[in-house]
This record gives C-alpha cells, sequence and structure tokens, in this order.
C-alpha cells in the first residue's frame, strides 16, 4: 500500500435534528490506497452511510461537512465550488446504492439512463455510448440486447449488476457502493461478488463497500475499515484485521457472526447498544459495551496505534490484544 | 415423538395476470409457489425451511398457519384437518399456532404499549383480564426482559431492534402455543444483536420444547437453532435431513451450491465457481422433471423426463435428484 487514492481526515460530518446537532462521522481518518477494495464495516446507525454520502458531496439538507479535509486524487473536494463538486459525480466517484430500484429510473429503458450517464456526462456521442453500453453490459455478464429492457423486466441481481455497469460508466476513479449484495438471495449474491471481484482485477478499480457482512469484506475487500459511533476504531489489510483483530469492537463483531463451519455453541452477542450521538461520550466510544474496559478509556479517546505494518486500531489496550482476542472467544466475556 | 403437522402433496397455486390469447384459449396460468409438497413435523422438533426468495418458503409458513388457503393436498394439524377447522376449533388452532414476523419495526402497532401489543393474542383468546398481567409477565420474563414493568408502558419506537424483537417473540408465547412459525426473524437485525436473539430460539425451543419452523434464505442461521432443516426449490422440497449432514454432507446440487455460495468471515476461503449457473426459473411455467435441470451441471436426459422423487441418502437424510439418491441410481 504506498499511494492514498483518497485521504480523509479528521472529517465530521453533523446533522441538524430537532434535537439538537448530531455529529452521525466525528472525526474520521481514512485512507483508501489506489486498486484497493475497502470494506468500511459496521453496525446500523454508526455513520457508514453519512461517511458514504460525505464523500460523494450528496449529504441530505440537515446535514453538513463541519470539519476536516477529503482528498482525492490530491484534489481537496472540501474547497471545489458546489458545482465542481457535482461534476465529479459519476465522472470520478461513481455510486452502486443498495437497492437498485432506487437508482435505476422505472419509466427509462436501460439504453437511455446509460445515455444520460455515458453522453449527458462523459460527452460521448451516441453511438460510442451504445457501444460502451454493451460493453459495459457484457462485463458485469448481461446480455446487451437487454439494454432495450426496462428496470423492472430484470430480476434483483440483473438490476444490481446493470446499477453496478452504470456505475463503472466513464471509468471512476473511486467507486462506492452502499452493501451492493445485501438485498440479494445467496447464490446472486455470490455471483454479483464473483463479478465485482474479476472487474476489481481486470479494471484496477478502486472502490468502498459499506457493509454489515464481514463474510462479505472477507470474500471481497482488500483493506477493511471498522466504523463505530461516528469513528473508524480498526483499519487494516482484510487478513490481518478478521484473523488479528486489535479492538475489542472488532473482536466482539466477530465472535457474533455465525459461521457454516466449527461448533455451534452459543454465539457471544455484543450487549448494550451504541450510544447516543446527540451526547457521545467523552473518551472511548465503545467503553459502555466493552469488556475490557479501564478507567482512561472513559475518560481520553484512544489514539489510533499501529499494531502491524498498515494495520492499527483505536484502543487504549491495543498492546495486550493477543490476550484479550483469547478472553474475547468467550461468551461468558461479554455477559455483563 | 408424535405428530403434530402431517401435510401430504400440499400445494399452493395463485392465479397470475393473463393475456388475452391465454383468456380467449380458456387457459388460467398460475404460479405454482408451493407444488405438492409432504412434510411431517414431530412434537417438539425444530426444523429449518431454507431457500431463495421465490422459492415458496413464505407460501409454506402461512399455509401451516392457515393465513391461506391451500389449493390442494392434505393438512393436518395434531391430528385433525386443519382444512376443516372454522368457529372454536379455528380459535383453539390460532392460539396454537403463531408467526414470528420478519420486521419488528412493521408488526408492532406504534401506538400501543408493549403491554398492550403483548396482550393481544390473549385478548382475543378470551383470558379474563385479572390473568393478563402475569401472562405478560411470564413470556417477557422467557424472552428475558424480566424487568417487566420497565417496558410495559413504553411504546415500540422506544425500543432498540433487538428489544423489540424480543417483545415480538414475548407476544408470540404469551398464548403458551404449541407450534411456532418464525419466518426470517433475525435478518433485520444487526449482527451484534441478531446472536442474542440466535441463543434465545435455541434457549425457547429446549426450555419450551415447542415445535417450530424456521424460514430463512440463509443456512448459517438456521445451523444454530434448527436440528432438521428442509431445502426448497421452487415450490418442491429437495432435500431434507440434519442440519449438520445437510451442511457437511448435501446431496442435492442445489443445496451444494447454496453452501459454496454462502460467504465466509475469513480471507482463505474458496472463491471456486458455483456448480449451478443462472437464476431462479418461472414458477409459472417450470422446467419439466427436475426443477433445477436448466441450472444444473450434472443434469442428463432422464431428469427432463421425470420428476425425482424424495428419497434417502443415509438414515434420516432425503433428497430429490436422480444422481445422488441410491435407489434411483440402481434404477437408472
Amino acid at each position: 500500500m504506498t499511494t492514498a487514492l483518497l485521504s480523509v481526515s479528521d472529517l465530521a460530518v453533523t446533522y441538524r435534528t430537532q434535537a439538537g446537532l448530531v455529529a452521525a462521522v466525528d472525526g474520521v481518518n481514512l485512507e483508501v490506497p489506489a486498486g484497493a477494495m475497502l470494506g468500511l464495516v459496521g453496525e446500523s446507525g454508526c455513520g457508514k452511510t453519512t461517511l458514504a454520502r460525505a464523500l460523494m458531496g450528496v449529504l441530505p439538507g440537515n446535514a453538513r461537512v463541519s470539519r476536516g479535509r477529503i482528498v482525492l486524487d490530491g484534489t481537496d473536494l472540501q474547497a471545489l465550488s458546489a458545482a465542481k463538486r457535482r461534476a465529479l459525480l459519476w465522472r470520478d466517484i461513481s455510486f452502486v446504492p443498495q437497492s437498485s430500484m432506487n437508482s435505476l429510473d422505472p419509466v427509462y429503458r436501460m439504453r437511455t439512463q446509460m445515455r444520460e450517464v455515458l453522453c449527458g456526462r462523459g460527452d460521448l456521442s451516441r453511438g460510442a455510448a451504445d457501444t460502451r453500453a454493451a460493453d459495459l453490459f457484457q462485463a458485469v455478464g448481461l446480455n446487451p440486447v437487454r439494454l432495450n429492457d426496462f428496470p423492472h423486466q430484470f430480476s434483483g441481481g440483473m438490476r444490481q449488476r446493470a446499477a453496478i455497469a452504470l456505475a463503472l460508466a466513464l471509468h471512476p476513479k473511486l467507486v462506492i457502493a452502499d452493501e451492493p449484495v445485501t438485498a440479494l438471495d445467496v447464490i446472486v449474491q455470490r455471483q454479483v461478488l464473483d463479478m465485482l471481484r474479476r472487474l476489481g482485477e481486470d479494471m484496477n478499480l478502486t472502490a468502498i463497500f459499506v457493509t454489515h457482512d464481514i463474510a462479505v469484506v472477507a470474500y471481497l475487500c482488500t483493506v477493511t475499515a471498522v466504523m463505530y459511533a461516528g469513528r473508524i476504531v480498526e483499519y487494516g489489510p482484510t487478513a490481518d484485521v478478521l484473523a488479528r483483530p486489535a479492538h475489542p469492537y472488532t473482536m466482539g463483531l466477530m465472535n457474533a457472526f455465525p459461521d457454516l463451519e466449527g461448533p455451534t455453541q452459543d454465539l457471544a452477542p455484543i450487549e448494550g447498544s451504541p450510544p447516543d450521538l446527540h451526547t457521545p461520550p467523552t473518551g472511548c466510544r465503545f467503553a459502555a459495551r466493552c469488556p475490557f474496559v479501564q478507567p482512561v478509556c472513559t475518560t481520553t479517546y484512544p489514539a489510533p496505534t499501529d499494531v502491524a505494518p498498515d494495520h492499527w486500531a483505536a484502543c487504549h489496550r491495543v498492546g495486550e490484544a493477543e490476550t484479550l482476542r483469547a478472553q474475547a472467544t468467550e461468551a461468558a466475556t461479554w455477559q455483563s | 415423538m408424535a405428530e403434530l403437522i402431517a401435510a401430504a402433496n400440499l400445494t399452493k397455486h395463485y392465479p397470475t395476470s393473463r393475456t388475452t390469447r391465454q383468456m380467449l384459449r380458456g387457459e388460467r396460468p398460475v404460479v405454482r409457489a408451493v407444488d405438492g409438497i409432504d412434510l411431517v413435523i414431530q412434537r417438539g422438533e425444530s426444523v429449518g425451511l431454507v431457500g431463495e426468495s421465490g422459492s415458496g418458503k413464505t407460501t409454506v409458513g402461512r399455509l401451516l398457519l392457515k393465513l391461506t388457503e391451500a389449493s390442494g393436498g392434505t393438512l393436518n394439524f395434531d391430528g385433525a384437518a386443519v382444512s376443516g377447522l372454522s368457529g372454536d376449533s379455528l380459535r383453539r388452532f390460532r392460539q396454537q399456532a403463531q408467526l414470528v414476523f420478519q420486521n419488528p419495526f412493521d408488526s408492532v402497532n406504534p401506538r400501543f404499549t408493549i403491554r398492550r401489543a403483548v396482550a393481544e393474542p390473549l385478548i382475543n383468546t378470551g383470558v379474563p383480564r385479572a390473568e393478563r398481567d402475569g401472562r405478560i409477565a411470564e413470556a417477557m420474563r422467557l424472552v428475558h426482559l424480566g424487568d417487566f414493568h420497565r417496558y410495559a408502558d413504553k411504546h415500540p419506537s422506544e425500543l432498540s431492534g433487538g428489544q423489540l424483537q424480543r417483545v415480538v417473540l414475548a407476544r408470540a408465547l404469551v398464548g403458551r402455543p404449541s407450534f411456532l412459525v418464525a419466518d426470517e426473524p433475525v435478518s433485520m437485525l444487526d449482527v451484534s444483536v441478531r446472536a442474542g436473539i440466535l441463543n434465545l430460539m435455541r434457549e425457547l425451543r429446549d426450555r419450551l420444547g415447542l415445535t417450530a419452523l424456521y424460514i430463512s434464505h440463509d443456512l448459517t442461521l438456521v445451523r444454530y437453532v434448527c436440528e432438521r432443516t428442509l431445502v426448497m426449490y421452487l415450490g418442491r422440497i429437495v432435500e431434507d435431513g440434519p442440519t449438520s449432514e445437510v451442511i457437511s454432507r448435501p446431496a442435492h446440487p442445489y443445496t451444494q451450491a447454496l453452501i459454496k455460495a454462502v460467504p465466509r468471515p475469513r480471507t482463505d476461503q474458496s472463491r471456486e465457481d458455483l456448480p449451478i449457473s443462472g437464476g431462479l426459473a418461472n414458477a409459472v411455467s417450470p422446467p419439466s422433471g427436475c426443477r433445477l435441470r436448466d441450472r444444473c451441471p450434472y443434469a442428463f436426459a432422464r431428469c427432463a423426463q421425470e420428476v425425482p422423487a424424495l428419497l434417502e441418502v443415509a438414515p434420516g437424510h432425503r433428497a430429490a435428484c436422480h444422481l445422488t439418491s441410491p435407489a434411483n441410481a440402481a434404477a437408472a
């Protein structure tokens, strides 16, 4: 991992709500190396989607970036005007949503929607656009004949493939996919994952996959970032993070995750729920649920600490990670 | 063990829209959601029903609960034909057989307090008011919301997803049912919470000796709760056996693919191509013979001609495949 294509530093996104300001993303530091597939993992409400939308510059009206920098391939995105920022969409940053029904327009044929991106955003001629669209459909495993169809004529998996084809249309530098396979059945999910893996290798894609499914990250992603309550708590090469998690939250997620192999003893749930971000706790945000909590954890936020090459975790007890890992595998540890 | 549920050739066809030509010809095309399944569930058994969207698994659950009427076949609950239930006998059946919904946020009335929501089955079955609070507290204890008075007067919006799913379970249990159908009971929940609900369902199975059908698209989850698993494909049961056997020695090519397709939470996993290709065939005009044959790498002539029967491949383990069942293989 040498050059970062995307580098995010101390990013904070604040929502204005009736109950006051909420920082859904609060001090995120993240690097996405060129050519990497980064898995962004976390529970609902931890700020994954807000972070993804902030990167694209498409936050809802009551949210704004209140702090921090987003640098894509040397360009500081926060310094750009709104119009320039919008112009980056599809060309430099593209998006695959969870439910592609939301991104595909039901009243237009796929060909029209492809043209809209290719001609409207990419300045291709109609003929060139149609050729490119056919190539893209082929690449994602769809028959180019289906370009004449409407989205409702596609199955769920096909729709997701079409949404991926759209996202890849203009060779974007970065693709952000929000739960791209969550709504799919296992077999279809696997087919789409295999296709993404192949595309990643063939096109040297840089992508961020937002997901709550560790297994999907393990299958597809080279780098993993674990998010909790608006912050990244652990980051590193996927193999290393999953085999040697250094943050207790990551350990907890791994233990709670059901597997198809191994003994079926009780899974260890992480008791409690994430903190209310209207009044975020001082200190480590996982402290209230962490079985390894110490006094310092409730007063000071732990600085990210390296545990291996390119692998860091934000935990005060990161030096004892090996001992904690052993304890974390026992369900009793997690019972409060 | 005695049979609680016995279904034979159970069928559910839904009428679908017709083209003008079909109308003129008098054709009535149907979606064969459930197309002749035989199913016996013993008392105290936890059975998992696994399949993709469109395989008919939810329809089976609805048929077993008499939430939809079968188009054909027979279904007995505790020795009595379900189709013949009405009036008092139907009310007793409704109390005996309960459903746990997938999405807790959609299945609890947002205006009800938790006490009122859990009381619903008691009110419907005419349990006297004086007994209700005790019964509700008992059900809440079972789902580990023992501190009942803390939750009783809250509304669903004040509870977390995990707590609310426990309330949904309590509501299903409050009438002391003998049979539970849980349709994707944890698929809406976060991983950290899901584990707690799975553990709870195991515990309820062991403590109450409940008979249950868990419907899920995810074998991984079924594995934690069910000792027996059924696999459905396009309206038919293609495999039936002890869960550990089905996972470690899947006999049907479809089950093999299902198991291979599940991503594992570690990086050193097989990324081989799946043995089956394509997607689910159309349930209006499914392929003749074996319904998987157009996607199956092992399909041969007989698969198109003859519907494979569900036959034993090992003790207590059956599969519907011409290739893997010994009786079928011997005849071929």
